[in-house]
């Protein structure tokens, strides 16, 4: 909080110190403009009441001398001379440069204290730290500070660029189609100019490339700002859980799209605090298991073709393929037959099945505990793909594909219920030819052989619940195969266009609970495309031989989410829903168990977050009953409370919350994370 | 305290109190003349909205149908560069579709949250409409959803359905499976 205020002064300073700095330069070279004095009085009036409100006591002592000696000159007791206006430029100077450091988040190249003293004393300070532009004037300031949508909004005019030479690309081919219809005689000259043209549009295109790359240079962090707050999450939470654990960062220096990086965190933090609580062991047991005391886990990252692998690795239990199908078929992920069918890579994808992880252990350690599949969600959500290695009693690894930024995509293009779709090359495997006779019918799908595997088929506009044309007969039908985690399938589509780098452009507020779809893009004839989202396609998949796109699933994706507060303490009731409602949650509070499940009888929440200890039913016995219903069985539960004991988390578990978030520990930070991780 | 010099404090008022009333009367007169209004065709009935929520007027570019959403969102188009969404208000008024042709129009407007392309049969562009022919939605048109609608103007030439475009951009409805 503190923070955003003291951004904001800061940014307000800049805009006084201009003023103060450009008026009192006018003033030195007329001093007779007094007329001026009254303007700069109210900048430095405005600075001192606004540092004074933030706390900034030095900057508001500066001003106010400075505001003296304004007053001074405006009623004529001051001189309006060239030292005069040094005086007061040196004030302006130094507020300039406590601000910069404030933003920087460092100390002032000045000793203030010294500064405040000598200049209410009206000394000029020759000793002070001379300004940095004064001194080394042979050094030029090699940086400066831009805002981010400023970047951001470079980033999209450069795209603008992109799809407008795509146009004239589009247009080249039209000029040749042209000069083919002409007589030679007249097609000659055309051919000539046309060849040109094409030359000058290569050109573009080479310095708009270029023009991109840097632009999205700007945009780029090294994984470096957020990996070393990572450190001591690590040794923090290794130390809760009486772990011995050394941690390594390898491939700080890589970076990436700032967006990106934003969305990885909490991904990572997740994946850390799994490594610790179910990976590594206790020194005790790894000495026995003739391991050596203390566990490693590694966070590495580097480039790959055109993404960045980030990878998670302990050198833990691992993870045990046949107690993952054992606990998947007790949870009803699966049945037996289809667990015996699954190889021990397969089983391990198992963990990111949503049913899976509603039981798994809840570890409140880092004051969140949730499953995989949050995790595959969050991955999904910045375009990247997940993949699991592990050999039971000596690692796990967990390694991340995502795309260097999300702006500029490498997609297929395909044409689909009478529409044009791209489809994201991460996620595609291959395209193939089918013909009828080749699909085999298998329950009660469709299924065809890839490369000897039984991959479902899909007509993709039957998906998108779009109008279908599928012509009988044997003619051979296009099919993208389609890869996702372990997961495979086969999309029937019209044509397939050709490959194309598309820029994504979002869809805007009035879609962003849209299904199936990422953005959009323009192509060269300026007509929007628009771009699938993949993931949703497997899931749309996974529910075999219902509607496409059932009205109410649809609608379930899409509304606004809804959070039930349960807490019979006012200051948490509210503290938790104001945090939530600034992040866009709709929030509805009850004051106790029962009437928390008054409330949740008649709307349906898409999380309850409880306390425990309420008078009547407790929070337990609340989630117990959410659980036993058929609305709220699989609704994710977060317990916030003041117990920490073992025990307590144990009980929350038992009766199905899925995080545990400790009240001594509470921040508006980790709620957040916690909900944005189960719910988004 | 000056009462000696001449001042009588409850002539000033009031004097004062006549100004101020005179003043907001004036203004009151001039905005009740007219009603800058962009009028259309809706469901054959002419409908209008009160200009500063339009943005422009285009003509029907090609719109791209959205997969898995309701159907009153038409599809997207390209509004250079900006992708935004093409939407058939009728059935949310309770309108009958008649096919958009050829003088078929796209108002783009901006609400809180987005910027919109409603879809209109025909645009005849902005008119200032006399609020003496306002009549408020009370009564109510038959085969209108009252929520949406202010009131009708009765011109010489027929009746102008006034749209309520703060509660319609507001509405659940035009939000990508919000419906």
């Amino acid at each position: 909080m503190a923070n955003r205020y003291l951004e904001i002064f800061c940014r307000e300073a800049e805009e006084h110190l201009a003023s103060l700095q450009s008026g009192l330069l006018v003033l030195e070279k007329n001093p007779a403009r007094t007329d001026l004095l009254h303007e700069l009085l109210r900048n430095a009036h405005t600075l001192k009441g606004s540092a004074r409100m933030v706390g900034l006591a030095d900057i508001s002592a500066i001003t106010h001398t400075m505001e003296e000696q304004l007053k001074g000159m405006e009623c004529g007791e001051r001189k309006v001379d060239a030292q005069a206006i040094d005086l007061l430029l040196r004030g302006a100077d130094a507020v300039a440069l406590i601000t910069s450091a404030l933003l920087r988040g460092e100390a002032p190249e000045l000793d203030v204290e010294r500064f405040v003293a000598e200049y209410d004393r009206g000394e000029l300070g020759q000793h002070l730290t001379p300004e940095p532009r004064e001194a080394q004037p042979d050094t030029p300031q090699e940086t400066v500070r831009a805002d981010v949508k400023t970047l951001d909004q470079l980033v999209n005019l450069v795209g603008e660029l992109i799809i407008n030479k795509k146009r004239l690309e589009a247009k080249l081919d039209r000029l040749k189609e042209v000069a083919y219809a002409l007589p030679a005689e007249h097609a000659a000259p055309l051919t000539a100019f046309r060849g040109e043209l094409e030359e000058d549009v290569l050109y573009l295109d080479y310095l708009i490339q270029e023009l991109h790359g840097k632009a999205m240079g700007l945009r780029m962090l090294p994984l470096r700002t957020i990996s070393d707050g990572l450190e001591r999450l690590v040794r923090d939470l290794a130390q809760q859980l009486g772990r011995e654990v050394q941690f390594q960062i390898v491939g700080q220096a890589i970076e990436m799209d700032r967006v990106l990086l934003e969305g990885l965190k909490p991904i990572l933090i997740h994946l850390l605090t799994n490594a610790l609580s179910h990976g590594i062991e206790a020194p005790e047991a790894r000495a026995a298991a003739g391991k050596p005391h203390r566990g490693t886990i590694l966070l590495s990252a580097r480039h790959q073709g055109n993404s960045v692998l980030v990878e998670v690795r302990d050198d833990g239990r691992g993870m045990d393929p046949a107690g993952i199908k054992a606990a998947a078929v007790s949870r009803g992920v699966l049945d037996q037959r289809e667990a015996d069918g699954l190889s021990d890579e397969e089983a391990l994808y198992l963990t990111f099945r949503p049913g899976f992880s509603t039981a798994e252990i809840v570890t409140d350690v880092s004051g969140r505990g949730v499953g995989m599949d949050v995790v595959k969600k969050n991955i999904e959500r910045v375009k990247g793909s997940v993949t699991l290695a592990s050999q039971t009693g000596s690692f796990t690894q967990v390694t991340l594909q995502l795309p260097l930024t999300l702006s500029v995509l490498d997609a297929l293009i395909v044409a689909c219920g009478g529409e044009t779709f791209a489809i994201p090359t991460t996620y595609l495997q291959e395209i193939v030819k089918v013909r009828a006779s080749e699909i085999d019918t298998m329950g009660s799908g469709e299924v065809i052989k890839v490369r000897g595997a039984t991959t479902p088929l899909y007509s993709l506009s039957g998906m998108l619940g779009l109008t279908e044309r599928r012509e009988a007969g044997d003619l051979p039908l296009s099919a993208v195969v389609l890869k996702h985690c372990d997961q495979r399938i086969a999309c029937i589509v019209e044509a397939h266009l050709g490959y194309s780098e598309v820029v994504v452009k979002g869809l805007g507020r009035q879609f962003r609970n849209v299904r199936f779809l990422f953005g959009a893009t323009i192509l060269g004839d300026g007509n929007p495309a628009l771009i699938l989202n993949v993931p949703d396609l497997f899931e749309s998949g996974r529910g075999v031989q219902r509607a496409p796109v059932s009205a109410e699933e649809a609608q379930a994706a899409q509304r606004r989410l809804k959070v039930l507060v349960v807490d019979d303490s006012i200051t948490t009731r509210t503290m938790e829903q104001s945090i939530l409602v600034s992040q866009g949650y709709a929030v509805v509070t009850a004051v106790s168990g029962e009437d928390a499940l008054e409330k949740s009888a008649e709307e349906q929440f898409d999380l309850v977050i409880s306390d425990v200890e309420m008078p009547g039913i407790n929070g337990f016995e609340l989630t117990r009953a959410l659980r036993a219903s058929e609305r709220y069985r699989e609704t994710p539960v977060i317990i916030v409370s003041s117990l920490s004991r073992d025990e307590d988390k144990r009980q929350a578990l038992q009766a199905g919350a899925q995080a545990y978030i400790v009240k001594g520990a509470f921040d508006q930070g980790m709620l957040l994370e916690t909900v944005q991780m189960l719910i988004g | 305290m000056g009462n000696d010099n001449g001042y009588d404090i409850r002539t000033i008022l009031s004097q004062m109190r006549e100004e101020y009333w005179q003043a907001l009367a004036e203004e009151e007169s001039e905005a009740k003349e007219t009603l800058e209004c962009l009028v259309f065709t809706l469901g054959g009935k002419r409908y209008a909205f009160e200009t500063h929520y339009a943005c422009e007027v285009i003509r029907v570019p090609k719109l791209v149908r959205v997969p898995a959403v309701q159907s009153l969102i038409r599809g997207i188009f390209n509004l250079r560069g900006e992708i935004t969404a093409a939407i058939d208000i009728r059935p949310m008024l309770g309108l009958p579709q008649p096919e958009i042709g050829a003088t078929g129009r796209i108002l783009v407007v901006r609400g809180d949250n987005f910027a919109t392309g409603i879809l209109a049969e025909a645009a005849h562009g902005v008119q200032g409409l006399c609020f003496e022919s306002f009549e408020p939605a009370a009564t109510g048109l038959p085969g209108t959803r009252a929520q949406f609608v202010r009131g009708h103007f009765n011109l010489e030439d027929g009746s102008v359905v006034l749209l309520d475009m703060e509660a319609l951009l507001a509405d659940p409805e035009l939000v990508a499976g919000e419906a």
